[in-house]
């Protein structure tokens, strides 16, 4: 595989920044990938959704006025407006010029999971995605402290209702399992005593904050230090701990490059970033430039994002239907805004099993036939799992127009290295002699229908389980 | 196929499906229980193979004079009727043909014929009406129509990459790459060869485990009677048992598809031929005996054919590519005559045979008594072939 191809899957989700690679070098494209501004504008969907503490209550007195049925629609209205924002982002990881923010993004919308089925307000939701965007090359530590206190994270973790006297542990105990120094770094007191320090942060207006008459504020000891410590100053003591940068520096190698890095190169990218204060820009750039250079392709499985968009590109499907995308990815177990537990989607082997494979590869065949991806059944345990919903049935409302890029001039060996080189990070003898008998040699790929010829071969390509790896 | 749906409909006609009995019900809602369905077995040799070294015109004095380096002799030849003779490794074809079970047409092929085998196996495949350039297969339409649910053993296609011709709408056919994989679950995790990458492993392991279909094929093996013929050690003799196994286990599969390689001879046609036709000789017989003893053959009609015949004219020690040529139709009960007359060597087209009995007439040929199937709707526009049923 090209290695600039290689590298666009592996900070976008398409081989669309490949020829942007090439052109101006990895170090460039970094730099224009961390000067992209975010979208700071409030998407039209929201615009209904209510936002402050006040709006929330009005619209809660209203459905405790009304009929059952009144509340069901309002229900169903939070819940296409989910939907809508599933779509909105897709659209934005599909079409960015410079997709890392987006994608580093997603990496910290599975790192401080906050799921819209527990948060129930979408604009909370909206302004957590948010916070991610814009911190999203910014510092570690100013991202966890201001994720900590927004609305989402505090009711998705039950802080609104750890109180003095009543505490809550949810948060306390995974600010340090999950968000930072991870298990063995701390004891069953740190989390105990954390909560106090946490009791009373609860909803505010834009961000959380402490109630007065919820907080405990009596002296306790935090990780060997003592005082009555709040939650900005908690998390200082935590970022003091000499294990913090590995953990989410495991993570983003896992992320972006290796299901399992090894913990040599978790410790020296990790103490890098502690050198550079957890400002997450130096540290991508580090990882992605000494990375480039070595010869690690086909370390990765994709997620089922990095396979669904990467096909729908190469397939130059121009205004694909991002909620059909979001299904898809629901059935594949990347249901986004919706993790299945606080822990995030695991990546690595568990985004394969038996029937996410077959799903994919049936997804491929329809595309390729030009068939959108359509309402996908839930995915049964037996092995008959394709469900009829998923097949399109002539409805002419979900037929595609594919085309596939290749070199008209090439005759058959220089088309299959084209493809190969675009789409399976390596080949071997037995790959070539396939690709060959679909291709043969005297392939004539002027002739009228040699589009389907070498659409057949990309289809079957992409069915290789070489494909399902970056 | 949809099996349940028609009786249920039969139900329909018959005074609504309300009355209808409850063993018929459930009768119609088992999927295997109908022994006695009619399937295809195809055997495609890939590479285009000499007709005319196949099935010899040997009592053709011009016959020799256009191949006098590749000519067999009349010695050798195995006899069959009407001044043609098989080569000497079909003996079983012969013997296939005295027992009135095999069939051949002769001089297949269609107008304005392609010498590309890539082109020519692709309108073999897709069987277009002027040539047009389609993107499923004929047998993916036919099984589009038929199946009104997805199903995805309708069709089992054993190599190792998709088929165009059972390539439809729907997905109703599978790729089998390996037929020994299916032997036990736990062997076939054994099986696969490390590669240094573990990630790759892991994804080969799921993807090995999982051919949708599968646990029907499985369940075919399970059930299917161990077989009294034993089979050559070829591939094509282990593909084609594996698809006895999955005819007797009752699979229900319309169409099966295999291929051979390895008839492109343009050179040292002669011991290569041989070989190649030994292979299909032995594998196809043992077949035959084997569906025979089992009293399957009138269940199931074999096709072989090849994309293109070869130039009647040698060219030193092989032939280049051509036209026309035989196709074999065994069992199924075909009325085993030689249908067509013999290739006339002496009326050519740029030194290649004319064709005289167009492919799509021998496929609306089967589609029509063989799967009952009207094959207009899948845009044959030939009539269907007579005599071959």
């Amino acid at each position: 595989m090209d290695k600039n191809t290689l590298w666009s899957l592996r900070l976008g989700y398409s081989a669309k920044q490949a020829k942007t690679i090439e052109k101006i070098g990895l170090k460039k494209f970094l730099e224009q990938s961390f000067a992209t501004k975010f979208d700071s504008k409030i998407p039209d969907f929201l615009e209904d959704s209510p936002k402050s503490i006040k709006e929330l209550q009005k619209a809660k007195k209203a459905l405790m006025s009304e009929n059952p049925e009144a509340k069901k629609e309002l229900l169903k209205k939070e819940i296409q407006t989910s939907a809508e924002m599933r779509a909105w982002w897709i659209d934005k990881m599909n079409q960015d010029e410079f997709p890392l923010r987006e994608k580093m993004t997603c990496f910290w919308h599975n790192h401080y999971v906050s799921t819209f089925q527990k948060v129930k307000v979408n604009y909370w939701v909206f302004q957590h995605n948010q916070i991610l965007r814009e911190n999203a090359f910014g510092n570690y530590k100013t991202l966890t402290k201001k994720i900590i206190q927004s609305n989402a994270m505090v009711r998705y973790l039950d802080n609104v209702d750890n109180r003095k006297g009543k505490l809550n542990e949810n948060l306390s105990r995974e600010l340090l399992e999950l968000f930072t120094l991870g298990i063995g770094n701390y004891s069953e007191d740190d989390i105990k005593n954390g909560a106090k320090g946490l009791a009373g942060l609860g909803v505010g207006e834009e961000n959380a904050v402490y109630r007065r008459i919820f907080e405990d504020n009596d002296n306790f000891v935090y990780l060997g230090k003592k005082g009555n410590f709040k939650i900005d100053e908690m998390i200082d003591i935590i970022f003091e701990q000499p294990n913090i940068p590995y953990l989410i520096t495991r993570k983003i190698l896992k992320w972006f490059i290796y299901d399992n890095p090894k913990e040599e190169l978790v410790r020296y990218y990790g103490d890098y970033f502690k050198k550079m204060n957890f400002e997450i820009q130096p540290l991508l750039t580090k990882i992605f430039t000494e990375e480039f250079a070595k010869n690690n392709a086909g370390s990765k499985i994709k997620n089922p994002l990095e396979y669904a968009l990467q096909l729908m590109n190469e397939l130059n499907i121009e205004n694909p239907n991002e909620k059909l995308i979001a299904r898809f990815l629901k059935d594949q177990g990347m249901d986004l805004f919706n993790q299945p537990n606080v822990k995030g989607w695991d990546g690595g082997n568990s985004w394969l099993t038996s029937q996410v494979f077959l799903q994919r590869n049936n997804i491929a065949d329809l595309l390729c036939n030009g068939k959108n991806l359509t309402r996908a059944k839930k995915i049964n345990n037996d092995n008959s799992m394709m469900s009829d919903d998923l097949m399109t049935r002539q409805n002419p409302n979900l037929q595609l127009k594919v085309k596939l890029d290749w070199n008209k001039e090439g005759n058959n060996k220089e088309i299959i290295g084209e493809l190969k080189n675009r789409l399976l990070f390596q080949t071997d003898e037995a790959d070539q002699q396939d690709f060959e008998k679909i291709l043969k040699y005297d392939f004539d790929s002027k002739s009228e229908g040699s589009d389907n010829a070498v659409l057949r071969l990309f289809n079957f390509m992409v069915k290789t389980p070489e494909f399902q790896l970056i | 196929m949809d099996r349940r749906k028609f009786l249920t409909l039969t139900g329909t006609f018959t005074g609504g499906s309300l009355l209808l009995p409850d063993f018929l019900y459930s009768f119609g809602s088992q999927k295997n229980l109908i022994v006695g369905e009619q399937c295809i077995v195809f055997v495609q040799l890939n590479g285009g193979n000499d007709g005319l070294n196949t099935f010899i015109p040997f009592e053709d004095a011009l016959y020799y004079d256009v191949r006098p380096k590749i000519a067999l002799s009349k010695t050798e030849v195995l006899n069959s009727a009407k001044g043609m003779a098989f080569h000497p490794a079909l003996k079983g074809f012969a013997s296939m043909q005295q027992s009135g079970d095999l069939s051949v047409i002769q001089n297949v092929g269609y107008p304005n014929p392609v010498r590309s085998h890539f082109r020519s196996q692709e309108i073999w495949q897709t069987a277009p009406t002027h040539q047009e350039y389609l993107s499923d297969g004929w047998l993916g339409r036919y099984l589009d129509l038929q199946c009104k649910e997805h199903q995805p053993t309708a069709g089992i296609n054993i190599d190792t990459i998709d088929n165009l011709a059972l390539k439809g709408e729907e997905p109703n056919s599978i790729t089998v790459k390996d037929p020994d994989r299916f032997k036990t679950k736990s062997k076939a995790e054994n099986d696969g060869q490390l590669s240094k990458n573990p990630q790759l492993d892991f994804v080969r392991k799921v993807a090995n485990s999982v051919v949708e279909g599968s646990d029907d094929i499985q369940k075919a093996l399970a059930k299917s009677a161990p077989s009294d013929v034993v089979y050559p050690k070829t591939g094509l003799a282990k593909n084609l048992e594996w698809i006895s196994k999955l005819i007797k286990g009752n699979l229900n599969s319309k169409v099966y598809y295999t291929s051979l390689g390895g008839f492109d001879t343009h050179d040292n046609q002669l011991s290569i031929h041989k070989n190649k036709l030994t292979e299909l000789n032995d594998a196809v017989f043992s077949f035959y005996e084997d569906l025979k003893k089992s009293q399957q053959l009138q269940n199931v009609t074999i096709v072989v054919f090849s994309e293109f015949g070869r130039r009647v004219k040698d060219n030193g020690r092989g032939t280049d590519h051509g036209t026309a040529a035989p196709m074999f139709v065994i069992g199924g009960n075909n009325r085993g005559k030689i249908i067509g007359n013999n290739p006339n060597l002496s009326d050519l087209d740029n030194g290649d045979l004319k064709h005289e009995i167009d492919f799509r007439s021998v496929y609306a040929s089967i589609l029509k008594n063989k799967l009952d199937f009207d094959f207009t709707k899948i845009g044959i526009q030939n009539k269907a072939l007579e005599g071959l049923f």
